[in-house]
């Protein structure tokens, strides 16, 4: 276990570096010089010589990579064009607002996504089956964009009960402690904030839960119905055991594991669905911040936000990885 | 576990419904279309950062209510010189910056030599951060020595002489604008590098808190030294929504009070809305269609004519401009006070426009064009692909356009490309007939017609060659009686016009919304407003 840990985190290396090489690459596959698209149609060449030295466009494209990997080891993701600030913190400082829809979103997805597939396949070919298989396909084909303007609109406009977007009400005030708000407001003791955030969190958290949860949904479905006609369960039937003891004690088990590997892989999608949900909700995290700075050319930005998910999404699917070995325990990997 | 879980999905269910928020009418929430890039005004070039940067900060003078006139602000009274280069500004007495330091002589002086001075420790801090005074060096012709302002002096605590090298006709209406709005010397020493995020200024509203992607939080400024004008409000909000119809959303669901770009689309929603109200902001921009004059065709005026009469104009505006449009006769859009308006505008005749096409040779139309090289090509007609106010929806009128020429034999291929090309395209004059436009910045015609025009020649606007046109834009530019520019920027506009330089194709009065209790609201062309007159009925 120990040795395949060590291996497979080795294989990592080459895939960041592969990953910092496509994302240098953005600013020069981009048609046009990035400083005239960057300023638009009132760039003097005083301003775009000057954008140009500043990111480093006048050296050879070699030099341009070694000095972006040298900084990047150091911690170093460059300053915002726009805004001048360092990337790096920015990042940290928007971060968490992103967790915590991402978290919230995932938490939904599990607690429906899972529960409906597992009765889905219990009742196989029921009303519920049809109706839960379609809900399913709606949740995954569904554009995100669009269902976040329907509920904002139904929920926030139509009904009046929940807010169409941001992640606080102008009239409630929080100091931010480590930026995940429902945590801080805990924190701070402040109903009022935990209650505005709570709020907030509704429509965007379910906007971006659907795809996930469409998605476990139809795997813990088909996952539990292969289990289910396999020998041992009819042993564990023809024993006498209790249907709910044979799917949730002995089916389950083994059906969860690739549900498990698939809710992994749905976080590379939380945070790409997070642009969308982001954007449509105003929230304030690192979604709605690349979409901007992708409309700004703000390159750095662009870049360093990119390879920052990266890193994660690759992280998170090494340590479903690493679960999937501890679960499984036959899974011997050498 | 199962005894915790209900009782935890109640209790937020309860937090959930507990709190209804309604927003008390003391604030007033602004829904923008991003976020600010900067608040040090001297350093920003957007709207979105100057809207909030105006209500923190003044300038010398400044823009009347929905107009460019130039009026008292800051400074209550100036003169000027017979040879129009010396100006004296008399300034208000005992007001006081947000951080409680006096505005005075000196502190115009500091903030004039901060711009201009590029060795000094707080130009040179600006620098540090990536940033310039960009519009000090457009407006005013550069930095140090080659700025057009020669020298800046404190007569005394309320005078303020200004020596310019050489006259110049927008000098008011330049200072008018958001950059030279005057900031405390002491913050900006104080703050250096990070002066940007917090601005200290005079104006009718102080600054609380900027909250990073979300909002900027202003209160008013309770001892705002001009008592009448006083802000109504006791708090302001501009929060960061980018996307439009969410915009909307939350100005119908009460959660902003108003909100800056309005889909075209959306007009007609929020008119016929009962809560809500729409304020056109008065035309500051134009929209054109630019012949390359090293097209051999279009150096033709009778081609240039029947591009112009073939062209259904009124049509496309009524069409694709959502009803906030205007069919533009000039370049200077109606709101500037150099617009021509005795300018016969060309009519829509497209048999006029097959005449013209026979007369100048192409009795069958025209299909192909030749560069002065020598080389041949099919007409490509080029739009953007980005859309502006002047444009709102570049391809459609492009399409609509391209549809008007081919039905008077003039067939175009329509073309676009990524922004960046497109704008290297236009300004290495390679686009032989392309769609692009302006927006003013200071209501001055000089900003607009002279920008263009008093370059002959310049392969950035397509070799369009007019020495007598430039000598008349370049002479007004000097001057600083107003009505004698005024008469000349006309006269510029009939020598455009007659030469069919250009066709102008509309101008757009950008839709805000607002709830139906917000009044006060009062839009510039500039995009310079104050939420200080705002309040709740």
């Amino acid at each position: 276990m120990g040795q395949y840990a060590i291996k497979r985190f080795l294989t990592i290396v080459p895939v960041l570096a592969g990953i910092s090489l496509i994302v240098f690459s953005f600013i020069h596959l981009i048609p046009g010089d990035p400083a005239v698209t960057m300023l638009g149609e009132r760039a003097t060449p005083e301003r775009v010589a000057e954008i140009r030295a500043q990111l480093g466009l006048d050296k050879p494209l070699s030099t341009q990579y070694a000095i972006y990997i040298g900084k990047i080891l150091q911690g170093d993701l460059g300053a915002s064009i726009l805004r001048g600030d360092p990337v790096l913190r920015d990042l940290v400082r928007r971060f968490p607002a992103t967790v915590e829809l991402a978290i919230s979103a995932i938490l939904i997805a599990i607690s429906v996504g899972v529960p409906m597939g597992i009765i889905s396949a219990v009742w196989r070919n029921s009303l519920f089956d049809g109706v839960s298989r379609l809900i399913a396909l709606a949740g995954v084909s569904m554009p995100i964009f669009w269902l976040g303007l329907m509920l904002a609109w139904f929920f926030g406009v139509v009904l009046g009960w929940l807010p169409t977007g941001f992640r606080l009400g102008t009239d409630v005030t929080l100091a931010p402690v480590t930026n995940f708000q429902v945590l801080d407001s805990l924190i701070a003791g402040n109903t009022t904030a935990l209650a505005s955030s709570l709020r907030h969190l509704v429509l965007p958290a379910v906007a971006l839960s659907t795809i996930p949860m469409a998605v476990i949904a139809r795997m813990t479905r088909a996952s539990l119905l292969e289990v289910l006609s396999q020998d041992y369960i009819r042993t564990a039937e023809s024993k006498g055991l209790p249907q709910r003891s044979v799917i949730l004690r002995h089916a389950m088990r083994n059906a969860l594991l690739p549900v498990m590997t698939v809710t992994g892989l749905q976080v590379g999608r939380l945070l790409a669905g997070a642009i969308l949900t982001e954007t449509i909700f105003s929230w304030p995290g690192i979604g709605l911040w690349i979409y901007e700075s992708i409309q700004a050319r703000d390159y750095p930005i662009v870049q360093g936000a990119t390879l920052f998910i990266a890193t994660i999404f690759v992280t998170v699917n090494l340590i479903t990885d690493l679960l999937y070995a501890t679960v499984d325990p036959r899974i011997r990997y050498d | 576990m199962k005894h915790i879980i209900g009782p935890i999905i109640l209790a937020v269910f309860a937090l959930l419904l507990l709190t209804t928020p309604g927003i008390a009418q003391t604030t007033f929430i602004f829904g923008a279309q991003g976020e600010p890039v900067d608040l040090d005004p001297a350093i920003i070039t957007d709207g979105i950062s100057s809207r909030i940067t105006r209500q923190i900060y003044e300038g010398l003078v400044k823009y009347k209510g929905d107009t460019t006139e130039v009026v008292p602000a800051l400074a209550e009274k100036w003169t000027v010189s017979p040879d129009g280069t010396v100006w004296t500004f008399t300034l208000q007495k005992n007001v006081k910056f947000h951080d409680g330091t006096p505005f005075d002589a000196a502190a115009v002086v500091w903030n004039f030599e901060r711009w201009r001075f590029s060795k000094g420790p707080q130009h040179e801090n600006v620098l540090k951060i990536g940033k310039t005074f960009e519009y000090y060096g457009k407006q005013f012709g550069g930095f140090d020595e080659k700025s057009i302002i020669s020298k800046v002096e404190a007569v005394n605590p309320t005078t303020v002489r200004i020596t310019l090298n050489s006259p110049q006709g927008p000098f008011l209406n330049n200072l008018g604008m958001f950059v030279f709005d005057i900031a405390s010397p002491t913050a900006v020493q104080k703050h250096g590098t990070a002066f940007s995020k917090n601005p200290v200024g005079t104006g009718p509203f102080k600054f609380v808190e900027w909250k990073v992607g979300q909002e900027v939080i202003l209160e008013a400024n309770k001892d705002y030294w001009d008592k009448a004008n006083a802000p109504k409000v006791q708090r302001s909000v501009i929060r960061n929504i980018k996307d439009s119809s969410q915009r909307l959303a939350a100005l119908k669901a009460g959660e902003i009070h108003g909100m800056e770009g309005l889909n075209p689309d959306d007009v007609k929603v929020v008119r016929n809305d009962p809560n809500l109200q729409v304020i056109l902001r008065p035309t500051n921009t134009t929209g054109y269609l630019a012949f390359n004059y090293k097209v051999k065709e279009f150096t033709d005026k009778r081609v240039r004519q029947a591009v112009a009469n073939a062209i259904n104009r009124k049509a496309i505006v009524d069409a694709l401009y959502g009803g906030t449009g205007m069919v533009a006769s000039q370049f200077q859009p109606p709101s500037l006070w150099g617009y021509n308006k005795e300018l016969k505008d060309h009519p829509f005749d497209p048999q006029r426009a097959r005449d013209l096409l026979r007369d100048a040779g192409f009795p069958q139309g025209l299909k192909e064009i030749t560069w002065e090289d020598g080389r041949k090509e099919p007409l490509q007609f080029w739009y953007m692909p980005v859309s502006r106010p002047y444009y709102p929806n570049p391809k459609e009128i492009a399409e609509a356009m391209a549809a008007d020429l081919a039905r008077v034999g003039i067939t175009v291929q329509l073309q676009t490309t990524d922004w960046a090309v497109y704008l290297d395209k236009r300004k290495n004059g390679q686009l032989p007939l392309y769609m692009l436009g302006w927006t003013g910045d200071n209501g001055d015609p000089d900003n607009f017609v002279c920008y263009f025009f008093c370059q002959p020649g310049a392969s950035t606007e397509a070799f369009y060659a007019n020495q007598p046109l430039a000598e008349t834009l370049l002479q007004a530019q000097k001057m600083t009686d107003q009505p004698r520019r005024a008469e000349l920027y006309r006269k510029a506009e009939q020598m455009i016009q007659d030469d069919i330089a250009r066709l102008f194709i509309a101008n757009n009065q950008p839709p805000l919304a607002f709830r139906k209790n917000v009044r006060g609201y009062v839009a510039n062309p500039t995009g310079s407003e104050f939420f200080n007159t705002v309040y709740f009925q």
